[in-house]
């Protein structure tokens, strides 16, 4: 990665080098995951200290006049937020920390009683099935549109369609969000407006429950797919192109082999660069769950941080934010470790990155 | 630049210089006939310039507090109000031309901010790939990795950054690592040119070789992603007021879009239709003509890219 390679080594060492390497590389990344999760959980300590109001005080006040001695006060606090506010900043901290590392991120607000955790692990399914749905979708479509145009490469076609996925991919969530909000709800009112599931059906295994939850969930997921479609388009084209430009395929060509087997030579080579974007768009995913949530009120995590704004939750706030931001820094990591044993290049060169 | 300089090496400095300015001069009419050869391009600067002074003149065109209508709400497009009005019976148009201001001043802040941060971080990484490289790359990896818009809501919670300088600052701080790792690519691929080793060679300073041999080179590059930033800027800040957790003084496209979905219900009836697809169409055409233009500017420097004719 620096440029620098490694010295020439003998076949037969390479294998175990290489594991040796990738071992220590996990244990990099993964040493790294936790310092970035750490840097975002002692952020947001802070900001809840730095909250308009400080919500904890505030919680500890409210408590005391409601009848609670000043000891009652401040251990319902603790509860709740996970640190006790009248306590030095150092304890304080120490405290969240320790509270954060048995996943207690406190207790909601808004629902008097219920642990964030809970509220947060009942929310995060429904943005999971949405984005991994979106995710499968839009990297199916747009592989197949952008090998398409990278093989017609040269037509009027592939020129609109480059175009077309350049556009797609600069356009705002919401926007596309309230676009098929406003066609297919209003305009055209084929799917219902908004929410996860219809409150008439029963909730378990039955045809009529899991079909509500499908037709609910067809617009956000069309969503996430044509949010996502163009990054997969533009990548595979350009990736498709600069392999089938490379002296192998030609050669391959040359030497007679079936087109379906240079067809193979080339899918495995233009896919490696597919992976990196995978972690880029699965960050994005979260950023656009927000957007998607909140204009079909559906209750995933997104709509979850807006809604506590709304209602001044913050440990709900903090709750799915950090959730939101460990889910990106692992699958970041995921990315990163899936990378080499896909990729045998990354495999030998592993030892030059440092 | 490297090429012409050193076939013509044996001219006297006066002539050398001449030819230098002969051959700039015709390099940039190729590329201005190439610019000008497409209507696409062309449309794109115009929308673009439109809406710069949109932003820039518009505002004073209107009284400072739009007039209100209650007999006239959501009326449909008429001679008086070109798009309609919206749930008050204020002109959409005026809102559109008055909003456009903080949309664009923001974007413009974020982007001087990002250019700033992004170019000197990715030449320093670039140039000095063991002193500054690792350490720098961390800090733009960790903000490449962290999802924006998630920090910017949690942001918006403890400070109301609904000022266009502040809006801009806290955008461009986020939003600086993309453009870090482009500078730092093309850097690292420069630094081991011909050019900037005779550089190295005489004895120039770093400060001299980044600045004075490396940035010139790469700056189409950063022209390029800073579009696409732009675009993301925008998209960004229009969001936050869209979703409503930014407070605001003066109305804006986000804004207008928060009111017409969750508050005045334009996205449930077919009657705000105007009203509701203005900013959209606004924010659409920007976004087309910002990456129609960072394709042409890719296509200048980028020969390879460039259609046989």
């Amino acid at each position: 990665m620096a440029g620098r390679t490694g010295p020439v080594l003998p076949a037969t060492t390479q294998g175990t080098e290489w594991q040796v390497n990738l071992a220590r590389k996990l244990a990099a990344k993964l040493v790294t995951g936790l310092i970035m999760i750490w840097v975002v959980a002692t952020a947001t300590f802070f900001l809840v200290l730095e909250m308009p109001g400080n919500p904890a005080l505030t919680v500890e006040a409210n408590d005391m006049s409601h009848g609670m001695s000043p000891q009652q006060a401040a251990s319902a606090t603790a509860a709740m937020f996970g640190f006790v506010p009248k306590q030095p900043l150092a304890d304080q901290y120490r405290h969240y920390i320790w509270q954060l590392l048995h996943f207690n991120l406190g207790v909601s607000i808004a629902q008097e009683g219920t642990p964030v955790s809970h509220i947060v692990a009942s929310a995060a399914p429904w943005t999971v099935i949405l984005a991994v749905f979106g995710i499968i979708f839009s990297f199916l479509i747009g592989v197949c549109l952008g090998v398409l145009t990278a093989i017609r490469r040269t037509t009027r076609l592939a020129d609109g369609m480059t175009l077309l996925g350049a556009i797609i991919n600069g356009l705002p969530v919401y926007l596309i969000a309230i676009l098929l909000f406003y066609v297919f709800t209003t305009i055209w009112a084929i799917f219902p407006q908004g929410g996860n599931v219809s409150v008439l059906e029963n909730p378990g295994w039955n045809a009529g429950y899991i079909g509500s939850i499908i037709t609910h969930a067809i617009l956000p997921v069309a969503c996430y797919t044509l949010a996502g479609v163009g990054a997969w388009q533009l990548t595979t084209k350009s990736s498709v192109i600069s392999v089938l430009g490379d002296d192998f395929i030609l050669a391959a060509e040359l030497r007679g082999l079936r087109p379906l087997t240079v067809a193979r030579y080339v899918a495995r080579n233009a896919m490696l660069p597919l992976f990196t974007i995978l972690a880029i768009s699965l960050g994005l995913m979260f950023g656009g769950a927000v957007f998607i949530e909140d204009v079909f009120n559906y209750p995933g995590l997104g709509q979850l941080m807006i809604s506590s704004i709304t209602t001044k939750d913050f440990p709900v706030l903090d709750g799915a934010f950090l959730l939101i931001i460990v889910a990106v820094i692992a699958a970041n990591i995921l990315a990163d470790l899936a990378y080499p044993l896909i990729d045998p290049r990354i495999r030998s060169a592993a030892g030059a990155s440092s | 630049m490297s090429t012409s300089s050193i076939s013509s090496i044996a001219l006297p400095p006066e002539q050398l210089h001449e030819a230098l300015q002969r051959s700039r001069r015709q390099r940039a009419t190729r590329r201005w006939r190439l610019f000008v050869s497409t209507p696409g391009r062309i449309a794109a600067s115009v929308i673009i310039v439109f809406f710069t002074l949109m932003a820039i003149i518009g505002p004073y065109l209107y009284p400072k507090n739009l007039p209100i209508n209650p007999h006239d709400i959501y009326g449909a497009p008429s001679l008086a109000h070109p798009l309609g009005t919206d749930f008050e019976g204020t002109d959409v148009l005026a809102l559109l031309v008055t909003g456009s201001r903080y949309v664009l001043f923001a974007a413009a802040v974020a982007a001087v901010i990002t250019l700033g941060i992004g170019t000197l971080a990715g030449l320093a990484a670039g140039y000095y790939p063991r002193l500054a490289g690792s350490a720098i790359m961390r800090v733009a990896d960790f903000v490449l990795a962290i999802p924006g818009f998630p920090v910017l809501i949690v942001l918006a919670t403890i400070w109301q950054f609904g000022s266009p300088v502040a809006m801009g600052f806290v955008m461009g701080v986020f939003g600086w690592g993309g453009i870090a790792r482009a500078v730092r690519a093309q850097t690292m691929s420069l630094r081991e040119r011909g050019f900037i080793e005779a550089a190295r060679g005489l004895g120039l300073p770093g400060r001299r070789i980044i600045f004075a041999e490396v940035l010139p080179n790469i700056a189409p590059y950063i022209g390029m992603n800073l579009m696409l930033a732009v675009t993301a800027f925008i998209y960004t800040e229009v969001g936050l007021f869209f979703i409503g957790v930014v407070s605001y003084t003066t109305s804006n496209w986000g804004v207008m879009l928060n009111q017409a979905v969750f508050q005045a219900g334009a996205a449930t009836s077919t009657r705000g239709l105007s009203y509701l697809l203005s900013p959209l169409i606004c924010i659409l055409l920007i976004t087309i003509s910002l990456v129609t233009l960072s394709g042409a500017v890719d296509e200048f420097f980028n020969p390879r890219l460039r259609r046989i004719r």
